[in-house]
């Protein structure tokens, strides 16, 4: 009987032991890609905004109106480190996964493949995203300056309208690259869209047609405006 | 580079060397005025210059009224006359500047320009004189008066000066004239078309590749001819023609537009010739051809009222834009001007003149897309003009003319908040 219940001690300390072992390494492993991401990650962020920096990426989105967009939604960070910390933890994300999937638990088995598979559709999102908010703040900015330039009353309004569309058509386009809800964001999407167009067609139906027409009156005709002044 | 058109020259007139002057003019659809204009420059040539060697070329924009016929047919034998395509084999019209159309009023003007300074350098003309075929009033004497400085005087560069009326060519008389003179110490008139007269010299330069590429190509030439023409020191004159009474005109509904080039061009150039204007203290008169001309009593009419709420529109919905480009000192000014009644308002020159250096800068800096911040200043700029105009409302023609001088040497004299800001910036 004691014999027995030393060979059990002995046993399950053997096998623990033994599991230990064959974890150990698996743990080893997984602290190493931990601190291989953070080093790598480093420097990648480092080689990154030092290139943006060097090409002037943070003047050219301060001119393409991201820059203000960012700190309006109160990002204090300027693009290039923005784009910096995200390339880190990208690098740093890729290098957990791949960790997680060295401890080869039953849970983590497919989830490098499974990670590295929906990669390429996050990167492109976030390529369309950082486009359509560069290209929502341009035509903002560029159909307010007309607008006021025209003095049409509600140049602001116009432009923000532009604005938000650009931006609900990229946010449209950012879900269905991910594929979430994809049904319901195209269905949605063309139910606002031509939801503001058939609203924007009633109202210069209804209510603008004369000013309309007059509008295309002064066009068409060429009529002559009261005033007559040459700026050149 | 238009060799084709060369060629075409060429085969007409194997022996074109050496000649004395040549005629060019940009034309597109002119069957209205272009004979007008050919018999004027005929008369002008055989009173003035009987014995030169001329011969006559017309770049054409691609007319469908029979243009090019009537050129030949009105010039017959008289004297050598060429009609080339304005885009010549090998040029390329620049896509990014479709926006010189209305300002100019005639398609591919600029590539008509090109073709026609190439085959001025081929045929080594000793002078080029331009002249749009769109103007109604051209005069046999303007042909004396645009080649005889470059022929006699050693001149380069002979541009135009015509009789307008009270506030006539107000963005010239109050930014682009001012500016142009306060950088580069030049008081030229600085007006955009018409006719232009050349050296061999200055053609040589006007070919090079720089001024037809890149950002530069996006300006109208009219725009850009004058600032490179002093600021690389060339001999520079004017020519008093008279009035010019022109079928197209930037009037008041491309103002947005035409300052955009007009103003763009001389930003841009700013950064080019840095190290010239940065030197320049002081002004000096350039000499003319002609005898001179009081403006014409008469004014437009202008809408000063439409001008103010044009300002105050801009006051309200461009403020956001106005912050980024403008010194806080600027904008406490600016954003006072809004509190003045219509009837009282009032844009006083020293802020005008700050808000314009601001905006130079600012264009320098590329705080926002220049387009962007060039068509921003359209408000400020009818603000400023709409004050001139009130102030000198009942005033006479002197006072008016007075007036513009004032803003010509008050651009001046604040030139060092300009070189101070633009160097320490």
């Amino acid at each position: 009987m004691n014999e027995m219940w030393q060979e059990a001690m002995v046993e399950g300390y053997r096998e623990m032991m033994r599991r230990v072992a064959l974890f150990l390494p698996k743990l080893m492993a997984l602290l190493t890609f931990l601190t291989l991401g953070l080093i790598v990650g480093g420097v990648i962020r480092m080689f990154l905004q030092r290139v943006l920096k060097a090409v002037h990426f943070d003047a050219l989105c301060e001119r393409m109106g991201a820059a203000p967009a960012l700190r309006r939604a109160g990002v204090k960070r300027s693009p290039s480190q923005l784009i910096g910390q995200l390339a880190f933890w990208i690098v740093f994300v890729f290098f957990a996964f791949m960790g997680v999937d060295a401890l080869d638990l039953p849970a983590t088995t497919h989830l490098m493949s499974a990670i590295v598979g929906f990669l390429p559709h996050v990167i492109a999102a976030v390529f369309v995203a950082l486009v359509g908010i560069l290209l929502a703040n341009f035509s903002g900015e560029a159909v307010l300056i007309a607008a006021v330039n025209a003095q049409i009353h509600g140049a602001r309004l116009i432009a923000t309208l532009v604005r938000w569309g650009v931006i609900i058509f990229t946010a449209a386009m950012v879900l269905t690259q991910l594929g979430i809800a994809k049904e319901i964001v195209i269905a949605a999407f063309s139910i606002i869209f031509g939801g503001i167009v058939l609203a924007m067609a009633i109202a210069l139906g209804l209510g603008g047609r004369i000013i309309a027409r007059e509008a295309l009156e002064r066009r068409l005709r060429r009529e002559k405006v009261n005033d007559e002044l040459t700026h050149i | 580079m238009p060799a084709a058109a060369w060629e075409q020259i060429q085969e007409q007139y194997p022996g074109l060397d050496k000649i004395d002057i040549l005629i060019g003019l940009p034309t597109f659809n002119l069957a209205a005025t272009i004979e007008t204009v050919l018999s004027a420059i005929l008369e002008g040539l055989d009173r003035w210059f009987p014995q030169a060697s001329v011969i006559i070329v017309a770049a054409d924009g691609g007319s469908k009224d029979g243009t090019p016929e009537l050129i030949k047919r009105s010039i017959g034998n008289r004297r050598p006359v060429a009609v080339i395509p304005a885009i010549a084999n090998g040029m390329v019209a620049n896509p990014f500047a479709i926006n010189r159309l209305s300002y100019s009023g005639m398609p591919a003007r600029e590539e008509s320009f090109r073709s026609l300074f190439m085959i001025a350098e081929q045929s080594r003309a000793r002078t080029c004189i331009c002249i749009d075929g769109g103007i109604r009033s051209v005069m046999p004497d303007w042909v004396e008066l645009l080649a005889k400085p470059v022929l006699e005087k050693d001149a380069d560069y002979v541009a135009p000066v015509f009789r307008r009326q009270r506030y006539e060519g107000s963005l010239t008389n109050g930014l682009v004239a001012p500016l142009t003179r306060a950088l580069y110490g030049k008081r030229i008139a600085g007006q955009a078309g018409g006719a232009y007269g050349f050296s061999g010299k200055l053609i040589s330069r006007c070919v090079q590749k720089d001024l037809w590429e890149g950002e530069a190509a996006r300006f109208s030439i009219d725009t850009w001819l004058t600032t490179v023409a002093i600021a690389e020191g060339f001999n520079v004159w004017q020519a008093s023609l008279g009035s010019k009474i022109q079928d197209v005109k930037a009037n008041g509904l491309d103002v947005s537009m035409v300052l955009t080039q007009a103003v763009g061009a001389v930003f841009h150039y700013m950064e080019r010739y840095q190290d010239v204007w940065e030197k320049q203290a002081e002004s000096s008169a350039v000499p003319v051809s002609g005898p001179p001309f009081e403006v014409r009593a008469e004014a437009v009419t202008i809408n000063t009222e439409r001008m103010v709420q044009g300002f105050q529109q801009g006051l309200r919905d461009l403020l956001p834009i106005w912050e980024i480009i403008l010194a806080p000192d600027t904008l406490e000014g600016i954003l006072a001007l809004g509190l003045a009644e219509e009837d009282a308002f009032t844009f006083p020159l020293p802020l005008w003149v700050q808000t314009v250096y601001d905006f130079a800068i600012a264009y320098r800096e590329k705080v926002i897309h220049r387009d962007h911040l060039l068509k921003s200043l359209t408000p400020l700029y009818l603000g400023r003009t709409a004050s001139l105009v009130l102030e000198t409302r009942g005033a006479g023609t002197e006072e008016v003319e007075r007036a513009v001088e004032h803003g010509c040497t008050t651009f001046e004299r604040m030139k060092p908040y300009l070189v101070e800001r633009w160097r320490f910036q």
